[in-house]
């Protein structure tokens, strides 16, 4: 069998060089080893790779000699049958040998060189870490897209095409802001905690800055601290700074510096809502007078130092019909109607001790408490005083005796009184028992019996209950109404105190007893207002920069003013378990403290 | 009095003095002198002026901190426009890089302040760490800048990359002929060799000069030193080859310490370009 070896080179110029020899072989051994009949200078063909024998009927065996195959139209195999009469291509390594009938009968194979991939490019392009590394560019925009998109665009595009919900905690799906927690410069207040999720429930509307109404929607029982015209005029002036920044925000919509944010910054961290400093309070109130001229209240700064004197609200005059508001200052009288000497009532060794001594009910000297009861949610913190309860066992109304139980006068209204009266006079005098009957007519039953008993006195007294030394002028002040013998009307208000707060269960026995600030056992008249005054407070109770001592208390403003609720304690009251704040020991708060 | 032609050889003295001066001492530390009062305007601001409740971005000083970081970084990062305009005079790029430097520094303190110490998993947190990744990585560049070109020069000697390159390729020239001899195993281990580009490893390799896939080195395991005339050949010029790729692994290592920050940093400040958008408009959408 014959061989018709045909070598085609390519040139560098790309010009093909061909050279053909016959082999006279039956077989033909293709490899890598010089002495092979086809020599295959490459390495990745074996040294005796593939042998070429004549199979008979014009066919061509192939076989692989090592362990590695060859490639035959496209198929790897180790052993194939060729019919070069219908041509095919042997590839071995790099190189393809293409098998043919030749025009003289002759096996003809074709080897061509395999193109080789040629490495692209400048090779020195490889020292340079760009070809090592992801794009810069391809980097860049990938995070600039992924941020504009996810932290950007998302939760603008939701919040322009939510549906409009009301706000509910329990449903925060419906009409919600993808992403927008991105946006959260910080976690918010607890009391606030439910709407961490919930961005738009205050953040409505794009490029509005949260407003009032806002606000109001939930906490619509809040007061404004005054009248804004009030707050505006009477507000401490800002710095350049904070003035350019209002005057800019405003125009922009904000709320002004009296809007709720202005004070309630939120996204401060889960932080409770602690009560105004003093500072707040005096930024204001220290000078107001030079801003609002006309104010009735003076200057306060430090109630220690600087904190006008207390002006309890009560009546002045019998029959006013409104209490007025008198500086402690200004020696006030009490006009309340009554005649009630506090220093007899109290004290422990007087006839009114010794009758509380022998009454069941006290059975000891009388205290306050046994008047006046607390009550947290009276106005003035106590119960108002009740004649029948709290007067009626030593100020006996008792008007005589009717089926074996007693009669008493009606407490209340003279009407009533009159008419009770005018039945005393009928009651039986006591029969004198003496063990000796009269005689005759003149017994018990006798025609010319007489009661000599002797009236009782409290009937004396109760009959003669509204004259001068009657009963009711022990507590009453006695007046005639269009002619007619009355009483003045009582005049007591539900509080004294209007313009802040005091707790008297804050100031309970280990405290102080009730005397020790209300001048109850030198107070012989009822006109005496035993409301004690700023000096009595400062015993203890002295600013909130004061030092804190075993008597002192720092007292900033909120201990007895709250902002919104100037007549009530500032109170958390809708967390009253939330943990403190914990000491501000961060850079700002050092630098602040430093500052002052 | 001074001729025309002393003044405008004066003038050429002090550009030729200007053209070797580093762009970190560029006009006496004119930029860093500007940084530095920045930076104490800065801080003793942040330190005087009370802001109620607590310092905050949002409080006047805070606006104000952050308007000028904000016109800082776009500014700053303008040095890609402005390094491929070549113009010279009092804003040369060699003045630009200084202050580019200068105030890119400064940034960390007007930037830390405009937060307040205010950090968190948001936006605007996300805008300021990148703002640091971007300032730390320009920290390094500067050092890498001044610090590795002589490495580099070193290592290389007098050979270009180029020459390196060439080098191999003779190598792999000869050691394919070498090997015409070799079995299967020794052809295969070769071939490995011959195939494995010299910049087939990735980033981290270049960084830590550690190839454990290195094909060189696994054939010069494979063939022994000492065996046929062939493998001896091969051997030879595997070492060869191994020292050669040595130098190049060297250089890479030095070129990619040399380059590879601007890949973080490029990177860094357009995604803070990005995010600088985000908590811009975030703040007054939701203000």
């Amino acid at each position: 069998m014959a061989f018709l070896i045909r070598t085609i080179a390519v040139a560098k110029s790309g010009r093909e060089i061909v050279r053909d020899r016959r082999v006279e072989k039956d077989e033909l051994i293709i490899g890598r080893d010089p002495a092979s009949d086809i020599h295959l200078p490459d390495l990745t063909v074996e040294l005796q790779h593939l042998k070429l024998t004549d199979a008979g009927k014009g066919m061509v065996a192939a076989r692989a000699l090592g362990e590695l195959p060859f490639n035959l139209d496209g198929t790897s195999v180790t052993e194939a049958r060729i019919d070069p009469d219908a041509g095919a291509e042997i590839a071995v390594g790099p190189a393809l040998l293409a098998v043919s009938r030749d025009a003289d009968g002759s096996v003809q194979i074709i080897i061509k060189p395999a193109p080789k991939d040629k490495s692209a490019g400048e090779p020195e392009a490889g020292f340079l870490m760009a070809s090592a590394m992801p794009s810069k560019r391809a980097m860049a925009w990938t995070f600039f897209g992924l941020i504009f998109v996810l932290l950007l665009s998302v939760p603008v595009i939701t919040h322009q095409f939510r549906e409009k919900v009301e706000n509910d905690p329990e449903n925060l799906e419906t009409g919600s802001v993808l992403f927008d927690a991105s946006w959260s410069t910080g976690d918010l207040s607890m009391a606030h905690h439910d709407l961490e999720d919930n961005c738009e429930a205050c953040h409505q509307t794009a490029f509005v800055s949260v407003q009032d109404e806002t606000c109001i929607t939930c906490h619509e029982e809040l007061d404004d601290h005054a009248k804004m015209d009030r707050q505006l005029t009477g507000m401490a002036p800002f710095s350049t700074g904070d003035q350019i920044q209002w005057d800019i925000g405003q125009a922009l919509g904000k709320e002004g510096p009296l809007g709720c944010v202005s004070c309630h910054t939120e996204h401060e961290g889960p932080v409770k809502l602690e009560a105004s400093t003093e500072k707040f309070c005096a930024d204001c109130h220290n000078d107001m007078d030079a801003r609002l001229t006309d104010v009735a209240f003076s200057n306060a700064g430090d109630f220690g130092e600087k904190h006008p004197q207390f002006r309890p609200k009560f009546y002045t005059a019998h029959f006013d019909k409104k209490a007025k508001r008198v500086s402690l200052d200004d020696k006030p009288v009490e006009k309340s109607g009554l005649v009630f000497p506090h220093d007899i009532h109290v004290s422990e060794t007087g006839g009114a001790a010794k009758m509380a001594l022998s009454l069941s009910q006290y059975g000891a000297p009388l205290e306050c408490s046994d008047c006046h009861e607390e009550d947290k949610n009276a106005p003035g913190g106590f119960k108002p005083v009740v004649m029948e309860d709290s007067c009626e066992a030593c100020h006996s109304l008792v008007s005589g005796t009717a089926g074996g139980a007693f009669t008493k006068l009606r407490h209340g209204d003279v009407t009533d009184l009159m008419e009770d009266l005018a039945k005393v006079n009928l009651a039986s005098r006591r029969t004198v028992v003496t063990g000796r009957g009269r005689p005759g007519q003149y017994a018990s039953s006798g025609r010319y019996y007489a009661n000599f008993g002797r009236p009782m006195t409290a009937y004396i007294a109760i009959n003669r209950a509204l004259q001068k030394g009657g009963t009711c002028g022990d507590c009453h002040l006695r007046t005639t109404t269009d002619g007619r013998l009355d009483l003045i009307p009582v005049n007591i208000p539900d509080k004294y105190i209007h313009g802040g707060f005091f707790p008297h269960e804050a100031h309970g026995d280990d405290v102080a007893e009730c005397k020790d600030c209300h001048a109850t056992e030198t107070s012989g008249e009822a006109t005496d207002l035993l409301i004690p005054d700023l000096e009595s407070c400062r015993d203890c109770h002295l600013g909130e920069t004061a030092v804190k001592t075993e008597e002192i208390v720092p007292s900033g403003c909120a201990m007895c003013h709250g902002y919104h609720t100037p007549a009530m304690p500032w109170k958390p009251a809708d967390h009253p378990d939330l943990p403190g704040n914990g000491g501000n020991d961060n850079v700002a708060a050092i630098l602040s403290s430093l500052r002052r | 009095m001074a001729t025309a032609a002393d003044n405008r050889f004066r003038e050429d003295e002090k550009r030729r003095d200007a053209d070797h001066i580093s762009f970190l001492k560029h006009r006496g530390f004119r930029w860093l002198w500007m940084a530095l009062l920045l930076c104490a305007f800065s801080i003793i601001g942040y330190a005087l002026i009370d802001q109620e409740p607590r310092p905050n971005g949002g409080s006047w000083y805070g606006y104000t901190l952050g308007t000028v970081g904000l016109l800082l970084i776009v500014w700053l990062s303008m040095l890609g426009i402005r390094k491929r305009r070549i113009s010279e005079g009092a804003w040369s790029l060699k003045a630009w890089t200084s202050a580019h430097v200068y105030l890119g520094l400064a940034l960390i303190v007007v930037g830390t302040l405009h937060t307040g110490f205010q950090i968190g998993w948001n936006v605007h947190t996300l805008a300021y760490v990148l703002m640091l990744i971007v300032i730390i990585s320009g920290i390094y560049g500067v050092y890498a800048y001044a610090a590795l070109p002589k490495e580099l020069s070193a290592n290389r000697g007098d050979k270009t990359g180029g020459d390196m390159l060439d080098t191999i390729a003779d190598i792999d020239r000869k050691l394919e002929s070498a090997a015409q001899p070799l079995g299967r195993a020794g052809s295969d281990l070769v071939i490995g060799v011959l195939e494995q580009d010299v910049f087939y490893a990735g980033a981290f390799s270049r960084l830590t000069g550690s190839y454990p896939g290195c094909a060189t080195k696994r054939a010069l395991a494979g063939i022994p030193a000492t065996g046929s005339d062939a493998e001896i050949r091969v051997h030879e010029l595997l070492t060869a080859r191994a020292e050669q790729l040595a130098q190049i692994r060297r250089h890479l290592r030095i070129k990619a310490m040399l380059e590879i920050w601007l890949f973080i940093h490029i990177p860094a400040t357009i995604a803070l370009l990005a995010a600088l958008l985000a908590h811009v408009i975030s703040v007054f959408y939701y203000w």
